[in-house]
């Protein structure tokens, strides 16, 4: 007998992984066509950006990759590169949360007229 | 029994109670019941209600209590009034109050932090699990990324833990205890009382002995694990990959054993390789072709069936000649005769080849079976690997070339097979929380679902003139580093033009002048920083290179809401149950003792980083509204783990619900524990991610200087020399190695009354194993003393103790022994400190993973005829 890997299972036993979509909220001040965004750095990233907490404008429709490119414009080629790969691809060890959401996925779609970002780098080693 | 409700750390004079918590004498952190008599812990025993340890509890563990009620644990903070730093240096301590420890603490952290956050490094052992998050969070929030676990991860984790992310989505492996029917260990002892899940492990390796199941043990010494097995092999120090490679090719090419479906569905068998040795791509999609035999033409590997894709045959894809990566690995593995690996490793070709056989045959490739109404893969097989085949520079490719005896038949986390620990959650039942599984990136390959830290093992950072003073944004294979403290770290600085040098350290329990390499090198760098506070419940070594001690709170007066999370580090594989422990605080600090957490809170509110702090454990610790910690309050560290246990399992699952009840627990599913069937992922057989990694660190490190040789970055695993098997010298005829003694723990247990003496009645523990023989040959006697001459010129004392349980050319030394702390009377002069004949430098880590060389040629000689 020669079962084949994937008639073995019921893939269907497992759900696919599940994206937090981006809350958004309208306080009604916002610009029709932007996004506010309020940004808060923490740790390595509040120390090497000139603002600890900037606020941006992103013109709609906008997605978190677009609030980081804006970021990286404001604050830098040495910022953006502790956020993002070359491929603009996030790194994983920035944890990016939008209110208080974790967000992997940069091309997540912002539907919002204001969000609050917050961004920290953590660290990789481990032992034992 | 009387078990407590709401533990109070304030015992009354009459309390008789048996309160649940975690050990913390080693890593394997199992769940124990402590029984506390009018204020005192009288006996600890494991904890039958929780997965991790199930009710058992190892000689360390039960030992603990001699551990937190040592009379030379450390109650005040202490400043050191001697400016000089150095082996023979007396720090000459005064004591100190708190307040004044952490004003200068908090004052050369301001200064530092203005400056350059990453002058401060942030070190730690790993005993304590728990203090992961402690102390990721606070080098985080302080905003330096040079944060280090001393010698744990350096000796024992940059292959192991590397190899198992990529291929296992997991921290480590393990058989699959339960339905294995032959398990073949290359230096590792999972299941015989050390490691992760250690007392889980133990249970469920003896059952299996019991069972039938047959354990061939791979190592230059018999001791934990192959004194128990069915078979020892004893095999040259590090040549482990020579023997692997050897099996998987008696298995591929002359048996034809091999899981094709397995390779198909679940590997990268089928990538198509160009004569540059890289995938062959789709144009425009980039995605890696594989040849579609239905089709007879090449597609990208998301467009075939499984079952169509080749994994043998040379084919044209526009212009260029190209084979299924398959067919590469099976001709590279060609060369690995038997009798090839017999010089290599000293292991017979007959014996490696009944080996082969046995492996392959026992795979029963093709079988499955049905656990709980599902009908899955059976491999009852494993190849297992840890610290022993991995402790070299050679690591990478000896993991890699175990591990491929796993993937070629399919014995990857199926059922009776090699196991990751616990890779796929598909969390709480209630609340949905810590939920993970791995996923695939474009390329198709598997990315794991969780892990210990941020920076996976899969798909590697980009190669970059490195800032991190370990390098590891340069050497990205790299995990912990050995350039904090290596002899040619400042010329490693220099080279790559670092813009600050450290100049702070901050130090949890570490004892790093023991625990790395020679105490020479390490001590230079330790004497080196302007500054150091170290966290300890004893004065050790490393302790007395510090500015400021502070004493620390022992497992037994300490509170941690996660003592064993992630569930791939420490929960046992295999069916059974997810469990989530509490270490709580059963007694009261003694003195002045408070737990570091707490400490750390507060001097990140004295610095100014509260905020930053706070916003690392949201981080850390995946915190979601409304438990997230406010960016201002000020939180103590039972508020924050209280927050995390109501942010896992729901708001009436706060931490006064787990001081009650010790842990949480839910059944575990098949396609949890055997979800390799479930997950669209693939695994690489050949790993051509290396070729550009190497290529992108050539091109930073050889305009520099350094060169990279690139043999360490093929894609294909081989057989490396470690220096010690290039040494040419007359009279260095033994490979010096050194093993995890099942008594102890790193080098923290020797201060341990009890540990001490059961190490003193073990003949082992504190001597140097020789080969009876050997000796014999060399007129040398059991309990002759001797030096042990590295070829370098570094040399330990040891008495020999004959046996016939260690390879004729090895030497084999218990743990970290040879204490000289007097702050640590116990372990005084006990036993041989193996560490010192490891050089610490480039020229023994290796340059794709940076993993020491933890051998070592020498030569003995009597005490008396050197003096």
């Amino acid at each position: 007998m020669n079962v084949r890997w994937d008639d073995a299972v019921d893939s269907t036993l497992v759900r696919s992984s599940v994206t937090p979509a981006v809350p958004s909220w309208r306080d009604g001040d916002g610009l029709a066509n932007d996004v506010r965004v309020h940004v808060q750095l923490f740790g390595a990233l509040a120390s090497m950006a000139i603002e600890r907490a900037p606020n941006l404008v992103v013109p709609k429709p906008a997605t978190l990759g677009n609030v980081v490119t804006a970021l990286g414009e404001r604050l830098g080629g040495a910022f953006l590169a502790r956020v993002v790969d070359e491929t603009g691809v996030k790194h994983r060890y920035c944890r990016l949360f939008v209110a208080g959401v974790p967000i992997e996925d940069l091309r997540t779609p912002i539907d919002a007229d204001s969000i609050e970002i917050e961004m920290i780098l953590l660290n990789a080693s481990e032992g034992g | 029994m009387n078990m407590i409700n709401v533990v109070s750390t304030d015992p009354r004079p009459t309390d008789d109670v048996w309160i649940p918590s975690s050990c913390s004498v080693c890593y394997g952190t199992c769940s124990i019941l402590a029984h506390r008599v009018d204020g005192v812990v009288v006996k600890i025993e494991g904890n039958p209600e929780s997965a991790v340890g199930k009710g058992r509890l190892c000689g360390k563990g039960v030992s603990g209590i001699m551990t937190h009620y040592d009379p030379n644990r450390l109650t005040r903070p202490l400043r050191r009034t001697n400016p000089k730093k150095g082996l023979s240096e007396d720090p000459r301590w005064q004591e100190i109050s708190w307040d004044e420890a952490l004003d200068e603490i908090s004052a050369v952290l301001r200064k530092v932090r203005a400056e350059d956050p990453r002058k401060l490094v942030v070190q730690r052992t790993t005993t304590v699990t728990a203090s992961r998050v402690l102390f990721q969070t606070f080098a985080a929030a302080f905003g330096t990324p040079n944060l280090s676990t001393s010698g744990g991860g350096l000796h024992c984790g940059n292959g192991a833990h590397l190899i198992s992310g990529i291929m296992h989505a997991s921290w480590s492996i393990v058989p699959d205890f339960e339905y294995c029917n032959y398990a073949i260990f290359f230096g590792a002892s999972k299941g015989h009382a050390a490691g992760h899940a250690s007392c889980s492990n133990m249970g469920k390796a003896a059952d299996a002995r019991a069972r039938g199941m047959k354990m061939v043990v791979v190592d230059p010494i018999c001791n934990f694990a192959a004194a128990k097995a069915t078979e020892w092999v004893p095999l040259r120090v590090g040549t482990d990959a020579a023997l692997a490679l050897a099996m998987c090719n008696i298995m591929v090419n002359e048996l034809g054993i091999y899981d094709g479906p397995y390779l198909q569905a679940k590997t990268n068998a089928p990538y198509l390789i160009g004569p540059d040795k890289l995938y062959v791509r789709h144009p425009e999609s980039k995605q890696p072709l594989v040849w579609d035999t239905r089709s007879n033409n090449a597609h990208p590997f998301t467009e075939v069936a499984a079952a169509d894709m080749a994994l043998e045959g040379e084919f044209t894809v526009d212009g260029k000649r190209c084979r299924p990566s398959f067919h590469c690995l099976r001709d590279h593995l060609r060369k690995f005769t038997p009798e090839w690996a017999e010089k290599i490793s000293t292991i017979g070709a007959a014996t490696i080849r009944r080996l082969a056989k046995e492996f392959g045959t026992e795979a029963r490739v093709g079988s499955t079976i049905v656990i709980e109404g599902v009908t899955l893969p059976y491999r009852p097989v494993a190849a297992i690997a840890f610290r022993g085949s991995q402790g070299h520079l050679n690591s990478l490719y000896n993991f890699y070339a175990v591990d491929l005896l796993n993937h070629l038949v399919g014995a990857a986390d199926v059922v009776g097979s090699c196991l990751g620990f616990n890779p796929a959650s598909h969390g709480h039942p209630d609340t949905g929380k810590l939920r993970y599984i791995p996923s695939a990136d474009p390329d198709g390959l598997m990315v794991s679902g969780m892990w210990m830290g941020y920076h996976y093992p899969y798909p590697p950072s980009e190669p970059r003139l490195p800032t991190n003073i370990g390098m590891q944004d340069l050497f990205v294979l790299g995990m912990i580093s050995p350039f904090l403290d290596s002899t040619d770290r400042e010329e490693m600085w220099e080279r790559f033009d670092f813009p600050y040098r450290p100049e702070v350290m901050v130090n949890f329990g570490a004892n790093l002048l023991m625990s790395i390499a020679n105490k020479e090198a390490v001590a230079a760098s330790l004497a080196n920083y302007k500054f150091m506070v170290s966290f300890d419940l004893f004065l050790t070594e490393t302790s007395n290179f510090a500015d400021i001690v502070l004493p620390d709170c022992s497992y037994l007066q300490s509170l941690d809401s996660r003592s064993n999370f992630p569930f791939l580090f420490n929960l046992p594989a295999g069916m059974g149950e997810w469990c989530w422990p509490i270490r709580q605080p059963l007694l009261p600090p003694d003195g002045e003792q408070r737990q570091c957490a707490d400490v750390l809170l507060e001097i990140a509110d004295r610095v100014g980083f509260r905020a930053d702090l706070n916003a690392a454990y949201n981080a850390s610790l995946n915190m979601q509204a409304p438990h997230r910690l406010d960016r201002e309050t000020r939180y103590s560290y039972a508020q924050i783990c209280d927050a995390e246990l109501k942010n896992n399992f729901g708001p009436e699952r706060g931490l006064d619900w787990f001081k009650e009840h010790g842990l949480i627990k839910w059944k575990k599913k098949p396609e949890e524990v055997y979800w390799r069937p479930f997950v669209d992922v693939r695994v690489p057989i050949y790993w051509e991610f290396m070729l550009p990694i190497g290529a992108k660190i050539a091109a930073i490190a050889e305009p520099r200087g350094l060169k990279i040789p690139m043999e360490y970055y093929e894609p294909m695993p081989d057989f490396l020399p470690c220096v010690s098997h290039c040494c040419q010298k007359p009279d260095f005829d033994f490979y010096a190695f050194y093993y995890r003694d099942v008594v102890h723990t790193n080098s923290f247990t020797m201060e341990n009354p009890w540990l001490d003496e059961a190490a003193r009645l073990d003949p082992f523990s504190y001597t140097v194993a020789i080969n009876a023989a050997e000796a014999r040959k060399r007129s040398l006697h059991d309990g002759q003393l001797v030096w042990i001459e590295s070829e370098a010129g570094r040399k330990v004392k040891g008495r020999l103790k004959l046996t016939e349980a260690v390879h004729p050319e090895g030497l084999g030394i218990a743990a970290m022994c040879g204490h000289w702390s007097d702050g640590m009377p116990v372990a005084k002069g006990k036993g041989v400190f193996f560490n010192e004949l490891l050089e610490l430098d480039w020229e023994h880590v290796s340059p794709a993973n940076m993993s020491l060389d933890l051998c070592a040629k020498v030569r003995v000689v009597p005490v008396e005829v050197a003096s």
